[in-house]
Formats: structure tokens, C-alpha cells, sequence
């Protein structure tokens, strides 16, 4: 069984490269684009050493949400990237082997329906997840690397700027609770993406997005809320985070309006507690797993010679 | 002799077609059965049951294991080849033995790399790069390096050329067949096998004709090479199926009197493919 399974995510490693070769490709343009910004910034001196200036006189806890904005924002786009490689490996996981027919060798071997399924799904919430994580330390070492080189080399510190202020650690534990909660939060659909590549002719694509975009709308026109909420709002309301509002995470106490001290550590803006006991997360992971059972149904009886 | 496969009345219905019905059969280890059936004469459906690729009604054993419900535990003792184009495209030739020694506990991949030395598959080449006759030698190469107690070929020579094919049937024998190993084929291509054939069945309209040892046949079926008077009188004796070859009428006989047909012309005992055209038209008659 485990055998069979690290066969099985194996084969999936082999078959789809761009598990690699995206965040590699992500993490190279936004390289790219941090070379050119700094570039392009070296010719404006008297700028960048009001720059420096400024970021060595500002408090630490400052310097810190600074950098923590500036890594998530390297940390989003890889993460984006990677979500819409695991929709369009959802929707061709089950079609593709149907396609060219290679689901008749497949099934000639001694692995089941369920296990093949179970594959699939562990790649979409685990493996790629995982590369996604990896790909956004990669590129945060990468990015500030390249930005301690220039800091250096502009005359400022970047131990003092960078690396003292970054907060790498507690970065990454909110970057790794992410990139497995999220999957977790959304496994109705990619239950839903699995189940429609094992049962459509063709257009997994379009199959898998009208009835997410149609039926919604059709339901607005009975003044109902139910599929709104589970389909359209479900990608925004994931309950994983301590304060519901930017207005929970600012201080008004001296008069003002500043953040939070303790919301400048992205860890601590996490509550796992209340997520593991969100009863939304559960039911979306059993209906994750009746769609997943409905996929592997269709791959047992459904004749593909 | 082991029986590793067992039908007892086995029936498959798909909607309003019938595509097996009440079938009744069983194969003994150790031997080659061909399976023959005109296009739509239920042999794939039969095959499908017997590999546990679809439900069916009646009593089906095989290896002693329902296939349908014990599907896994069969495919560990039982391979086949539904079709040679099948195989993934995307993927290296090394990485495909890697995955089946992976996953098939019967896998030797030092067999299977001895047969793929003795062609001329790169082990480094995808399946994408490789000819129609080659993947079928790949195909042929990871199914033989099992060591499965039934193989089973659905029509595994189908769009080859007759090199190829000649090629596939000879490797089965010389690489695969023994006596502790039994052997199911299906194909079109009657006369290229019947000589490697123990036994043959033959199915239409979802229903055996025909289920015979191949040695039985000469005992059973002969053919008549007559004209004329003669022709007549043999007709009288009510042959099967009755054709006309140069002008002279070719008469099939089941279970008939040798020493009468011996005195209406030249008789001899049908090849497989005249056999299974007399048996399919004479059903129709």
C-alpha cells in the first residue's frame, strides 16, 4: 500500500514537471525583477542613501513589518502561482490517462482504483504544497541574498537592515502553516477538480468552472446565500487567522492609529486552534472525500477500452 | 491439470445487447487458448470478466479468485495486454520498469532488461519516440519479465506488420510459454496462430461454438473437395457449411462418417480459419 503510494506520487513527479520547473521559473522572474529594481535604483543616489538613512533610523519593530510585507509579497506570488498549477493538474489528473488511453496499462497492474485516486490527491494537498514551501524559502534566501549584495555594496548594513530584522524563522512556521492549511480549507474543490477529470468527455476546464460560476448565480436570482457563501466566499473566509479585520490588527490606544506590535509576527496572527476546530473545514474535507470516492466509482466501472 | 479459469453460466448485458450469454468454459494451466469471434461476438466482454475489468452475472473464477471483487489480489498472479498502444507516452522507457518493478510484486526487471537488450529500445528513449513495433517489443518485454501464472493478449498484434507479428507470436513461445504457464489470446489474425494454439474457443453473438482441444479437431471437423453427383450425395449427409472453391464444392462435416466422405472426394481436416467460417455461417444457416 505504502509502496504502491510513493510509486504512485512518484509517477506524478515524472509526468508533471511543472511542479519544478514553476516555482523555479517564478522564483527566476521575480529574481529578475529585484535585479532590474536594483539596478535601475543604483543611478538614484541621493535617494537611496535617504533610504538607508531612514531604514536604519526607524525602530526595529517597523523595519521588521517592512521586510515581512516585502517577503509575503514574494511569498503570494509563488503561492498563487503554484495554486493554479494544482487546478490545472487536478482537472487533467484522472483525463489525461484517459486521453491516450494509457489508463487500460495502468489498470493492468496490481494497484487499485482508490489508490490511484489517493495519489492524486496527496500530490494536490501534500507534495505540491510542499514544493510550494520550499520554492518560498528559496526564493526569500535568494531575494535577500541579492539585496544584502546591493546594501553592501550602497555602503549600508545588511546584517543591521536585512537579515537582523527579517524575522526569517517566524516568516517561514506562518509560510508552512499556510501552504498545508490552505489545501486543507479548499479540498472541496479539489475534490470537485478530480472527480469532474475522471468523468468528463473533454473541456475539464470549462466543465469544472461553469457549474462553480452558473449555479451561484442562479441561485442569486431566488435571493438565496447558500452556494455564495460555500463556493465564492469560501476561497476569502479561511478560518485560520486571530483577527477577522485590519481593524483587529491596529491599535488605537494613544490617540492614533498603529499596528499592533504582536500582529507584526505573521505566526502570531495564526490561530491553528481555530481552524482544526472550524466544523466548515471538516465538512468541506468530507465532501472532498465523497467527490473523491465518486472519481474512484467512475475509474472502477466506467468501460475505457 | 489445474483449472485457472472457471465459467459457470457467465452472462454480461449491456442494455439491450446481450453481449455474453450463458457461457460456460474453463482453462487449463499449462495451455495456449485462442479466443476467435467475429467483431461484436462478445470475446472482449469475456476477457473483461475474466480480468475483473467489468461485473457479470453467473459463476467466474479465476486463479480461484472472483475477479471482479478480488481484482488487486489477481493482478498479482495474472497479466495482460488489452492493447499495445497504451502505453504512457510522456514517459522514459527506464522510468516505466522502474514504476512496474515498483508496484508489481512478480516484476523481474533483470529479465525484462535482458529482453529489451535483444532489441533495439533505448532504455533512455520515451514511448513518444519509440515505433508502434517497438513499443509492442517494450510491451511484450515488461509483460513476459512477470512472472504471472495466465497471460492474457486482447488482439496484442493489431496494426502491426506481418514482421512484427511473426516476431510478437515467436518470443511468447520462446520467452514467456511453459507448462506451469497458461496463455489467452484473441485476435483476427486466425491462421498466423494457430499453430502455437493447445486449444481454441470460438464465440458469437455472446454464445461457444466451438471449444475444443486443437488435437480434437481432426477427429471431429473434416473437409470435403467434391463436385458433381458426389456433391449431391454429400449433401444428403448434412454438412456444416458449404462453399464453392474452382468451381468445386468444399463441404465442412462435424462428427461425420470418415469411410463414407472418403468415397465422395478428397477430404482433409479444416485449418482453424476455414473452421471458424463454417462454424459462425453455419450458425447464421
Amino acid at each position: 500500500m505504502i509502496a504502491n503510494q510513493l510509486a504512485l506520487i512518484k509517477r506524478e513527479l515524472w509526468e508533471h514537471r511543472s511542479f519544478g520547473i514553476t516555482p523555479l521559473a517564478v522564483a527566476s522572474v521575480m529574481a529578475i525583477g529585484t535585479l532590474s529594481f536594483m539596478v535601475i535604483g543604483s543611478g538614484f543616489r541621493d535617494v537611496i542613501d535617504m533610504a538607508l538613512v531612514g531604514a536604519s533610523n526607524v525602530g526595529e519593530t517597523e523595519r521588521r513589518a517592512m521586510l515581512t510585507g516585502l517577503l509575503s509579497v514574494y511569498t503570494v506570488v509563488v503561492a498563487i502561482s503554484m495554486g493554479i498549477v494544482t487546478v490545472f493538474y487536478c482537472l487533467d489528473c484522472l483525463y489525461a490517462e484517459r486521453k491516450d488511453r494509457s489508463i487500460l496499462f495502468w489498470r493492468s497492474l496490481p494497484i487499485t482504483d482508490a489508490e490511484t485516486v489517493v495519489s492524486k490527491l496527496l500530490v494536490a494537498m501534500l507534495v505540491i504544497p510542499a514544493a510550494t514551501y520550499a520554492a518560498i524559502v528559496a526564493t526569500h534566501l535568494l531575494v535577500l541574498l541579492m539585496a544584502s549584495v546591493w546594501v553592501e555594496m550602497q555602503g549600508g548594513s545588511a546584517a543591521h537592515l536585512l537579515w537582523n530584522g527579517a524575522a526569517l524563522l517566524d516568516n517561514w512556521v506562518a509560510t508552512l502553516v499556510l501552504v498545508f492549511a490552505v489545501p486543507l480549507w479548499l479540498a472541496p474543490f479539489i475534490g470537485w477538480f478530480v472527480f469532474v477529470s475522471g468523468v468528463v468527455k473533454r473541456s475539464p476546464l470549462l466543465m469544472a468552472f461553469l457549474p462553480i460560476a452558473v449555479l451561484p448565480l442562479i441561485e442569486l436570482t431566488f435571493e438565496s446565500h447558500l452556494l455564495v457563501k460555500a463556493i465564492w466566499a469560501r476561497p476569502f473566509s479561511i478560518p485560520l487567522f486571530g483577527v477577522d479585520s485590519v481593524e483587529g490588527m491596529m491599535d488605537r490606544a494613544g490617540g492614533g492609529i498603529e499596528l499592533r506590535e504582536e500582529m507584526v509576527s505573521l505566526a502570531a496572527t495564526l490561530d491553528v486552534g481555530k481552524f482544526v476546530s472550524s466544523p466548515s473545514l471538516w465538512l468541506g474535507l468530507v465532501v472532498c472525500g465523497l467527490l473523491a470516492a465518486a472519481a474512484v466509482y467512475v475509474r472502477r466501472y466506467r468501460d475505457e477500452s | 491439470m489445474t483449472r485457472l479459469v472457471e465459467a459457470q453460466n457467465v452472462s454480461k448485458r449491456y442494455g439491450r445487447v446481450q453481449a455474453v450469454d450463458n457461457v460456460s468454459f474453463s482453462v487449463e494451466e499449462g495451455r495456449i487458448l485462442g479466443l476467435f469471434g467475429p467483431n461484436g461476438a462478445g470475446k472482449t466482454t469475456l476477457l473483461k470478466a475474466v480480468l475483473g475489468l467489468t461485473d457479470c452475472d453467473g459463476q467466474l473464477s479465476v486463479l480461484g479468485l472472483d475477479p471482479f471483487r478480488q481484482r488487486k489480489e489477481l493482478l498479482n498472479n495474472i497479466c495482460y495486454i488489452a492493447d499495445v498502444a497504451v502505453l504512457p507516452r510522456w514517459m522514459r522507457v527506464s522510468r516505466l520498469l522502474d514504476f512496474v518493478e515498483a508496484t508489481h510484486p512478480r516484476f523481474s526487471r533483470k529479465s525484462a532488461e535482458e529482453l529489451l537488450s535483444r532489441t533495439s529500445v533505448r532504455k533512455d528513449a520515451k514511448v513518444r519516440e519509440l515505433s508502434k513495433g517497438m513499443v509492442t517489443q517494450l510491451h511484450l518485454s515488461l509483460i513476459t519479465a512477470i512472472d504471472a501464472r495466465l497471460l492474457i493478449l486482447d488482439e496484442p498484434t493489431l496494426g502491426l506488420d506481418i514482421l512484427f507479428r511473426k516476431e510478437f507470436y515467436g518470443n511468447l513461445l520462446a520467452e514467456y510459454f511453459d507448462e506451469q504457464r497458461t496463455i489467452l489470446i484473441t485476435t483476427h489474425q486466425v491462421e498466423e496462430i494457430e499453430n502455437i494454439l493447445t486449444d481454441i474457443m470460438f464465440i458469437h453473438n455472446g454464445r461457444i461454438l466451438l471449444d475444443a482441444p486443437m488435437d480434437s479437431l481432426g477427429d471431429q471437423y473434416l473437409e470435403l473437395m467434391t463436385s458433381g453427383e458426389k456433391a449431391d450425395t454429400a449433401r444428403g449427409l448434412r454438412p456444416l457449411f458449404e462453399r464453392e472453391v474452382f468451381g468445386k464444392s468444399v463441404m465442412t462435416f462435424e462428427n461425420a462418417d470418415r469411410g463414407r466422405l472418403e468415397m465422395l472426394g478428397e477430404l482433409r481436416v479444416p485449418s482453424v480459419a476455414d473452421l471458424f467460417v463454417a462454424k459462425v455461417k453455419g450458425a447464421v444457416a
